[in-house]
């Protein structure tokens, strides 16, 4: 079977699956780790093995039942051929007195089947404890860092971090006892084995030589063939994508057959990779499926030769036999091994996510709401070690409206973003009705400034929490219709009740959803970083009045790209570089061309 | 039942691929058939009996049949492969054309990252189908290969091996319902956790904006700690399982051993017990286990992942087109059209009245939401009214064959479709063999000469991702001017253009025979109309610019306002 998904090598809780099968997700190189010193690195692993040793510790008393289990059912598991081959040689001898030889087999393996029982929960119950454990502390400890955590990774990879590689961590305890719980038997048979009669032992070891060759020419062979036939797969993904993106003139010119047909073009080079691979697995699986037999043959001839000398009993026949299929079992522990060094890299993965230090906030709580008057001081932002944003200083008096405008890439998303703490300033402050930003409570802060994006991403269930998200659910409708939102919201199946991924909606509709949260906020400080940019231009016209007459109390920062906007807005900030190059009403600003310019349409790209 | 059906039907389509699949079986079980009887007569006729020569050559018979098993194996994976590929490719197909004819009908875009997790139900389907066709089949054919082996050795041998067997067995298929329920929960708690902590980190910088931390953190937590319940009463049944493993697996070699000094005194030799164990020990145990966790894992995944792909790719029932051919007259008549996405929803459009002659040019003016794309969509044929008639030429829209439909009207909403393929290939989209003397005509009249002449002509290749928002709306532009169709519907088709390009499309379209409807997206596609059609919301009325002025309260508002000084707006 060819293995070619992450998810089909998923731990299922059941020893039985093949951990040597190769391929899994998560091992991509960890976008920033490259900045990192040599020293960090090492004393980074230190960190990564330290948390897994706090798996270990969570997983509560599971691993030492595991590894109890585990382990005196690999000793009983290496004591039984012996005790059946002995079984055996009494109770094929006519008139031998039985004795206690069957009664001890029947307690071998009663022992092996309750050990290999409690084996089983213990790793699977364990592993889920582990898991869940860290997960929650992951999800915890991202939301602390909050959005800029976004720009260390990028979001598929945080995911992989908290979901695959949390579970590959969950997994260690469990792979480090099951490794050495099959080392046991492995390393024990070749003993027993030897102490049967050590021509077994050569023959043995011979064997296994052959067993490592085969496996790793298998991984080498495997892995080529196999990008074939994902890249087949990502091109139809691709271009299922861009169907997709068509959906409406797909179904007005009725071409969906001619679409299917231009999807799955690339199926029949997904065919030729699919046979090829199957080819190559069936190929290795062969060579790896013969090995442990000749082994046992090759084993049990040198053991009849030595039989005939009169140096073995059939019983030991039947137990050398035994032993090496046990002894076999130590490409498992590899396996088994192999996992655990994945483990440890996840763990340093998911340590790189908890290191990332989290937002402190301050403990301040003001009692009474000021007017809202914002003030930066002397404000200097840098990303990735550049400053966007440099010396601003500016003041919007509580309840004004401010127009932010200037070129894209000129720093007005940065500057809505530091004016209500999404990110904090590298040098200067911002302050809020005098108080700085950073002594706020998170509470404090949070109630305090409300903010709308271009494109707003929704949560909750339905569209009512959407909007409402910490406030009571009455507020929904009226900031709905602030919005130009409500009677959209109205038309849909369940009005709002609507579960968010069940509404059909624009870019222009999720902004109006994204502006009505908002406004139902009812901080002191609105900031609307491009919020109704996908607006048709009536639509704007109704927001715009909301934002001039019911809002009005409230302070409000507006990044726009609209002439319009900035004309209603009390004062505009127009940037350019990164630096003010203009604070002033918008009709005085307009006399300079070059603000003018600012607003000027260029190409037939989007406005 | 679906599922079943489509495993079935797998199987049968290729009779070539399962006769191969059950000949080599035969090979591949040689050992399960053969290993008993070479060790037994190895000692027995060989070792036992001081002719070492005798013993070697029967294991070489033992070392034969494993290497014919491998043989078989290979094959028997190639025929494996023969199934299950197809089964992919049908799988594929399905999932493809499903979620196109449903997106298309419904109008609800899955995202990505459905697309994607479809695409793995596929894979999964698969692979889970390729393993479990492998596991019962070897099972079946090991456990055969045991009965014949047991029975050629000794027959009174045989009770002693099968009814633990079958004892084992039946535990494991009394399990079998529970462990595939918890089975089913845990794949779907896994995927349920990942969704959400996916919607977690898209929503950072939201969540922080509206402090909804601890409810976000909350919402996780559930779904983490149900999937942590989950695998934990899934690790509790699998212990419990292990009996049945137990049972068909360890119980036959301890019956075995219990009446070997009956047997001897019946007459079998140290041979046949060790035949028989090994029997046992070596094709039985394994075969049983890996029934047990193939059928037990992937039979389980199997079920869900194609239950998965029916249910999200089942195409929506046909709506009935009517046969009739498209009339001549293109005369386009709304009477009493009333329209809601559900039973709960404000209705849309109601009680609208409208007639549009051929050749007109009508522009469609309100807030966004107001119901103008359904208009469109509604007249195109695409959605159905809940009341009233829509008739072309005095014939209902329904009616109308949907070939015919599709060629008489043409519908560009806003976001503009351009796939990869050559630029000509997009632009005869929808008019297959015009001349390039017509293609060249129409890229002069909508505008897009500069942007094809910088694509590189009508063979270049184009990259949707490549091209801005604009360039791909001048495409699909294009593409419904060369179309046959005589009524053509622009639903605000013309949004990223800047204003001086929408007029030239504009223009270009009034000038051409048929038609028009532009759901105007800025005011000044009004202005061009010859009639105008105001949806407020509360009602929807009709007439020239003028007359609308004159009427529509939020017309002249809208107007006055457009007219002010502001004018650079973007």
């Amino acid at each position: 079977m060819p293995d070619t998904q992450a998810a089909s090598g998923r731990v299922t809780g059941s020893r039985a699956s093949d951990p040597t099968v190769p391929g899994d997700g998560g091992d991509t190189p960890a976008p920033g780790t490259g900045a990192e010193s040599g020293i960090g690195r090492a004393s980074d692993a230190r960190r990564a093995d330290r948390l897994l040793l706090e798996v270990l510790h969570r997983s509560g008393r599971w691993p030492a039942v595991y590894a109890v289990a585990a382990l005196a059912g690999a000793v009983v598991e290496l004591l039984l051929p012996g005790a059946l081959g002995r079984a055996v040689d009494v109770l094929v001898t006519p008139g031998a007195a039985t004795g206690d030889a069957f009664l001890i087999c029947v307690a071998l393996v009663v022992t092996v089947v309750a050990c290999d029982a409690v084996a089983v929960l213990a790793a699977g119950a364990g592993g889920a404890q582990a898991a869940r454990w860290l997960r929650e502390r992951v999800v915890r400890h991202v939301l602390a860092v909050g959005p800029a955590i976004s720009r260390r990774f990028p979001a598929g990879d945080l995911v992989t971090r908290a979901g695959a590689n949390a579970e590959e961590v969950g997994a260690a305890p469990e792979a480090l006892i099951t490794a050495v719980a099959l080392l046991v038997p492995a390393g024990g048979s070749l003993i027993a084995l030897a102490l049967i009669d050590p021509w077994l032992a050569v023959a043995f070891s011979a064997g296994l030589v052959l067993i490592g060759i085969v496996l790793r020419a298998f991984l080498r062979e495997t892995t080529s063939v196999a990008t074939g036939y994902q890249e087949a797969q990502s091109d139809i993904a691709s271009r299922m994508v861009d169907a997709l993106s068509g959906a409406r003139t797909i179904a007005a010119a009725g071409t969906e057959d001619l679409e299917t047909r231009r999807v799955l073009a690339p199926l029949t080079r997904l065919r030729e990779y699919g046979m090829a691979l199957w080819s190559v697995n069936a190929r290795a699986g062969v060579q790896a499926a013969i090995v442990v037999p000749l082994l046992e043959t090759a084993v049990i001839g040198v053991g009849g030769i030595r039989l005939s000398a009169g140096e073995l009993s059939v019983g030991e026949l039947f137990a050398a036999a035994r032993y090496a299929v046990l002894g076999a079992g130590i490409g498992s522990a590899l396996g088994y091994l192999n996992r655990l060094g994945r483990a440890r890299s996840a763990a340093r993965r998911v340590h790189q996510v908890l290191r990332r230090p989290a937002v402190a906030y301050g403990e301040h709580d003001p009692r009474d709401q000021g007017p809202g008057r914002l003030e930066l001081r002397d404000v200097t932002v840098s990303v990735e070690g550049k400053p966007v944003l440099r010396d601003i200083d500016l003041v919007v008096p509580g309840g004004a409206a401010m127009a932010v405008v200037g070129r894209s890439g000129s720093g007005k998303s940065l500057l809505a973003a530091v004016a209500g703490r999404l990110t904090d300033p590298d040098r200067g402050e911002v302050l809020l009705d005098g108080v700085p930003l950073r002594r706020l409570s998170r509470t404090a802060l949070r109630r305090s400034v409300a903010y709308a994006f271009g494109r707003p991403v929704l949560f909750g269930s339905t569209l009512a929490e959407a909007i409402t998200v910490e406030r009571p659910s009455g507020v929904a409708r009226g900031a709905a219709r602030a919005a130009a939102a409500d009677a959209f919201i109205r038309r849909l199946p369940h009005s709002y009740d609507t579960p968010i991924d069940e509404a059909p909606m624009s870019g222009g509709e999720r902004q109006r959803i994204g502006l009505a949260r908002a406004f139902a906020h009812g901080g002191r400080l609105l900031i609307l970083d491009d919020a109704t940019s996908s607006l048709d231009t009536v639509t704007e016209h109704q927001v715009a009045r909301a934002l001039t007459e019911e809002l009005r109390d409230r302070t409000r920062v507006i990044v726009a790209h609209r002439a319009a906007t900035a004309a209603r807005a009390d004062l505009v900030a127009w940037l350019e570089g990164g630096r003010i190059r203009g604070l002033g009403p918008h009709d005085v600003l307009w006399r300079d061309p070059a603000y003018r310019a600012v607003f000027q349409i260029t190409g037939a790209g989007p406005g | 039942m679906r599922v079943r059906d489509l495993l079935w039907q797998a199987v049968r389509r290729r009779p070539r691929h399962l006769a191969r699949l059950l000949c080599w079986s035969f090979a591949e079980a040689a050992p399960s058939f053969v290993s008993g009887q070479a060790i037994a007569h190895a000692l027995d006729d060989g070792f036992g009996s001081g002719r070492p020569l005798v013993g070697l050559g029967w294991l070489m018979i033992l070392a034969a049949a494993w290497l014919t098993a491998a043989l078989g194996a290979r094959q028997v994976l190639l025929a494996i492969a023969g199934i299950v590929e197809p089964f992919r490719d049908t799988l594929l197909r399905q999932v493809v054309e499903g979620t196109l004819h449903r997106t298309a009908t419904s109008g609800m875009r899955p995202d990505t990252g459905a697309v994607a997790r479809l695409n793995r139900q596929v894979e999964l389907a698969r692979d889970s189908f390729g393993a479990v066709i492998a596991v019962v089949r070897s099972f079946l054919f090991s456990i055969m290969g045991v009965v014949f082996g047991v029975l050629t050795l000794m027959g009174a041998v045989l009770p002693l091996v099968v009814l633990p067997l079958l004892a084992g067995l039946s535990l494991f298929l009394m399990s079998l319902p529970a462990m595939a329920r918890l089975q089913r929960r845990l794949i779907l708690a896994e995927e349920r956790t990942a969704s959400s902590v996916a919607a977690m980190v898209d929503g950072l910088r939201d969540v922080a904006a509206c402090g909804a931390e601890e409810r976000v953190a909350a919402g996780v937590q559930q779904d983490v700690e149900f999937q942590a319940r989950t695998s934990q009463a899934l690790a509790r049944l699998t212990a419990v399982r292990t009996l049945s493993l137990a049972v068909g697996g360890w119980l036959p070699i301890l019956m075995v051993l219990a009446a070997t000094p009956a047997l001897v005194r019946d007459g079998a030799t140290a041979g046949i017990i060790l035949g028989t164990l090994t029997y046992v020990a070596q094709s039985l145990t394994p075969a049983l286990g890996s029934l047990v966790q193939g059928v037990g894992v992937n039979g389980v995944r199997l079920v869900v992942a194609l239950e998965r792909i029916v249910t999200t790719s089942a195409r929506p029932p046909a709506t009935s087109t009517g046969s009739a051919d498209m009339p001549r007259g293109m005369l386009l008549r709304l009477r009493g059209v009333t329209f809601a996405y559900g039973p709960d929803a404000d209705p849309v459009v109601s009680d609208l009245d409208l007639a549009v002659r051929d050749g007109d040019h009508l522009a469609v003016v309100g807030p966004s939401g107001i119901g103008k794309s359904t208009v469109a969509a509604l007249i195109a044929g695409i959605l159905r009214p809940d009341g009233g008639r829509i008739l072309i030429g005095g014939v209902p829209v329904d009616a109308i064959d949907r070939a015919a439909m599709c060629r008489a009207r043409v519908l560009i909403p806003q976001e503009a479709y351009v796939f990869r393929g050559t630029l000509g290939e997009n632009l005869t989209y929808m008019a297959e063999g015009r001349s390039q003397a017509d293609i060249d005509k129409a890229v002069d009249a909508v505008g897009m000469t500069e942007l094809a002449a910088r694509l590189g002509g009508c063979a270049a290749e184009v990259d949707p991702s490549e091209l801005s928002a604009g360039e791909r709306q001048l495409i699909a532009l294009t593409r419904a001017y060369l179309s046959p169709a005589r009524l053509v519907l622009l639903d605000e088709a013309t949004c990223h253009l800047d204003p001086a390009a929408e007029a030239r499309a504009e223009e270009a379209f009034a000038a051409r025979d048929g038609t028009l409807i532009v759901i105007a997206h800025r005011l000044t596609s009004a202005l061009r109309a010859r009639r105008v059609l105001v949806m407020d919301g509360a009602r929807a009325q009709v007439g020239t610019h003028e007359e609308m002025v004159a009427a529509s309260p939020l017309y002249r508002d809208l107007m006055g306002r457009w007219e002010a000084p502001v004018t650079a707006e973007a």
